[in-house]
């Protein structure tokens, strides 16, 4: 080792620092744990916004699709009505022209 | 890592994070303060410590790059003025500490990366190897911050004695 590689390595030798250290820092640790804890955190914030999302979402999904199964039931009862009338009036038709064809048979 | 894991590795290793940080500034109250800073931040992220030999690694390494911010946020300028170095005396042992006073004060006036290696290198025994991997920095570079840093020292100080023996002459 050359005498300036020497003199180097004393100067920047380790030191203690002052007296008192290591307790000022477990001092300033002791405070951090004490120290109210914020309740609010980006990760939460992020979970919460995940989850309104999914909440709004199927809330969205639901209505089209309780709104749909209401229009299918009501076609279905229109449908129904129109089946229902449509054998109505050939029944009508049926009783008129076997009216008519006692008229024709019947004589005066 | 508990409480009293901290409290062990603050007492053990406090000389070792105050010597980076007072060498790299040679200032006894930014060092504290920087010192402090870091045993904090290791306290705050104490749950991702793994082991023993993580903790010396990850102090290390903390403890350059604060030195580093704290050198880019406050500005800090070590330059050192020659009029403001302790007198020599004649009667000087083996070991002057007057020498290694100003050393300290040149090596704190070196740029940041050259002075943070030499650091290492010198006062944390250091091979070139680990200090690549604290710095994260390819083991080239760091060789050719070690020896600009020595040049850079070795140019201050002749200038510096030649100033001295100038002083002497008048």
């Amino acid at each position: 080792m050359n005498p300036f590689d020497k003199e180097l390595r004393e100067s920047l030798q380790r030191r203690e620092p002052p007296p008192g250290f290591a307790d000022r820092v477990l001092n300033r640790a002791r405070q951090l744990d004490s120290r109210p804890k914020h309740f609010f955190s980006w990760r939460w914030a992020a979970a919460t916004a995940a989850a309104v999302l999914v909440l709004a979402t199927g809330s969205l999904g639901y209505r089209e699709y309780s709104r749909r199964a209401e229009g299918e039931r009501a076609k279905e009862q229109v449908m129904l009505a129109l089946r229902l009338t449509g054998s109505e009036l050939r029944g009508v038709q049926d009783r008129l022209a076997r009216a008519q064809r006692r008229v024709i048979e019947v004589p005066e | 890592m508990t409480t009293a894991d901290f409290e062990l590795i603050v007492r053990q290793h406090q000389g070792m994070v105050y010597s980076i940080a007072y060498n790299f500034f040679n200032n006894v109250a930014v060092a504290e303060e920087l010192a402090q800073d870091v045993f904090l931040q290791l306290y705050e992220s104490r749950r991702s410590v793994e082991s023993r030999s993580h903790v010396i690694a990850w102090l290390r390494r903390a403890t350059t790059h604060r030195c580093i911010d704290v050198l880019r946020r406050r500005s800090f300028h070590n330059e050192v003025q020659l009029d403001e170095l302790p007198e020599t005396r004649d009667d000087q042992p083996e070991t002057d500490p007057l020498l290694q006073e100003k050393l300290r004060r040149l090596v704190a006036s070196l740029p940041e990366t050259p002075r943070t290696v030499l650091i290492l290198r010198y006062g944390e025994d250091m091979d070139v190897e680990e200090i690549s991997r604290t710095l994260e920095m390819p083991v080239r570079t760091v060789w050719s911050h070690l020896q600009r840093g020595i040049a850079l020292l070795k140019e201050k100080a002749s200038r510096y004695l030649k100033e001295e023996s100038r002083e002497s002459i008048r």
